[in-house]
């Protein structure tokens, strides 16, 4: 009780330490001039894709998967944010404190999390009216949804960060890279069945796979089993990639330990 | 001619640089896979008539981003080292060196249409014809030369601003919106419409655009000239900043932190 205890402290002072980090970036006004008109901006470039076909089945299709892979694309900033901690120095002390390092990695870059589903919600709310794609009533219910896909891709983009932090050159590309794989076999540019049935298995333990299906059947006016089904698919996903970052975080604290060349990298 | 040589010193520099720093190329990675996406919306629409326009988008967004990147890393990285101060305030114009470095990045990110061609023909059997092979040639060299020009604006504004990253990341998609990367600026509102006329990506988008119909291309010395120079009044707003910006911070010292 008291182990859980200090983690559940160890967790909440990470991320108070990843706000802090995150607020040194943004203010409130950089944050929604600068970077929310840029996801609003790459949501409508897709979106325009839709006019370029002049479908606006595709218009919608483009619009709602590209809003909501916004909570995706910034939940795999963790990637980035998880060698900012080791540049800074802190690894060593991380893997020598009693507290798991999983703890402290997954709490400080939680922040990515919460701005990924402000942008996402906001970009589809905003840009479904400019672009003519009706929102039914019920479509608020969609902001869970998205806090959903955000749990599930940062526990997956958690796997990568846990990776790159013996390759930290790779910070960037790892998280570009598997951001994009996401968005092209998970259902956000073409519909999931357009690829051959064993992509189509792979993306099914992907994040995104199952909660934008959700939204897409709330937004459409499907049944809610099959939404609440969805939904919770995309849960479980998260948190098998969850159970896989712990193991990954573990054993790189366990090599550091046993080679001492934790603060290199190597 | 002592420009010349400057920012041949800085080429060679730069040169050196990218083998230490292969991330500079990140977008090199990510070029076949927007060229995937683009090519599987397209013609998942069953739209094969525009599927060239998924293999030109990657390239160009690639020559934008490449230069707003390395721009970016390159002011960083002299911050970083401590030695931003040094170069602004020695004799040499920063404002070339800088030029210097992006234009040889900017022509390495060439590579990226390249790799969109090969991607297209090798993952979706689609090879795109270039029936106006002089004039595609000579918009992207027109294109690189004002992205480097536009690149050089940019360090002038990330040596005042405290976090390059913020300003990185704020102007990619508005200027591949307005620049019409992927979808011509005939489907933009009327009023952006107005606007990407002075974003010079705009006449090189719809330049290659043009290169690849068989069909005869209207105006095209004119349209070239319009890229190089929208890509000149980047390049003399970059010296102008650099310029003031070198002269403020010899008598405040306060580059290395803005």
């Amino acid at each position: 009780m008291t182990r859980l205890r200090s983690a559940a402290t160890a967790f909440r002072y990470a991320v108070a330490a990843g706000v802090a980090d995150y607020a040194t970036i943004y203010t409130w006004r950089t944050w929604c001039l600068a970077w929310l008109s840029r996801v609003v901006c790459q949501v409508a470039f897709f979106a325009l894709v839709g006019r370029l076909l002049h479908s606006p089945a595709e218009v919608r299709f483009l619009l709602v998967g590209n809003a909501v892979a916004m909570a995706a694309l910034e939940s795999f900033f963790v990637c980035a944010s998880t060698v900012w901690e080791r540049h800074t120095g802190t690894l060593p002390l991380l893997v020598a404190s009693p507290t798991s390092i999983m703890v402290a990695f997954g709490g400080r870059s939680v922040f990515w999390m919460g701005s990924g589903i402000s942008t996402a919600s906001i970009s589809l709310f905003l840009l479904a009216p400019l672009f003519g794609v009706h929102l039914p009533a019920t479509a608020p219910f969609a902001i869970p949804l998205i806090a959903a896909i955000a749990f599930a891709s940062y526990c997956c983009a958690l796997v990568l960060a846990g990776l790159v932090l013996r390759a930290m050159e790779l910070r960037n590309v790892a998280g570009n890279v598997g951001f994009l794989v996401l968005t092209i076999i998970c259902g956000v540019q073409v519909r999931a069945d357009y690829w051959p049935r064993w992509l189509q298995a792979v993306a099914d333990l992907l994040p995104v796979r199952h909660g934008l299906a959700a939204i897409r059947l709330l937004l459409d006016g499907g049944p809610a089993r099959a939404i609440a089904r969805e939904g919770v698919l995309e849960l479980v996903v998260g948190l098998g990639w969850l159970a896989v970052a712990v193991s990954t975080f573990a054993r790189l604290a366990e090599h550091g330990r046993r080679t001492g060349a934790i603060e290199f990298g190597s | 001619m002592r420009s010349a040589g400057l920012i041949a010193a800085a080429v060679r520099f730069q040169l050196v640089t990218l083998r230490r720093s292969p991330g500079d190329l990140l977008v090199l990675v990510t070029t076949p896979l927007l060229t995937v996406t683009f090519l599987a919306i397209l013609r998942g629409a069953g739209r094969h008539d525009v599927q060239a326009y998924g293999v030109l988008a990657p390239g160009v967004m690639a020559l934008w981003s490449i230069g707003v990147l390395v721009c970016g890393q390159i002011i960083d990285t002299e911050r970083a080292g401590g030695t931003l101060e040094l170069l602004l305030a020695s004799p040499a114009a920063t404002a070339l060196v800088v030029f210097g470095r992006i234009a040889t990045v900017t022509v390495c990110s060439l590579l990226a249409i390249a790799e969109a061609w090969l991607v297209a023909l090798v993952g979706f059997g689609v090879l795109v014809p270039v029936p106006h092979p002089w004039l595609f040639a000579a918009t992207l060299l027109c294109g690189a030369a004002a992205t480097a020009g536009w690149a050089t604006a940019m360090a002038g504004t990330f040596v005042l601003a405290r976090s390059t990253r913020l300003f990185q990341n704020a102007i990619s998609y508005p200027v591949f919106v307005l620049g019409g990367a992927l979808v011509p600026v005939a489907l933009l509102p009327v009023g952006l419409r107005w606007l990407s006329r002075l974003v010079y990506l705009s006449w090189v988008s719809q330049l290659l655009r043009d290169a690849v119909r068989p069909a005869a291309v209207a105006h095209p010395l004119p349209r070239l000239a319009m890229v190089i120079g929208l890509g000149a009044v980047g390049l003399g707003v970059g010296l102008v900043l650099v310029r003031r910006v070198s002269a403020r911070v010899r008598a405040t010292g306060e580059a290395g932190l803005a």
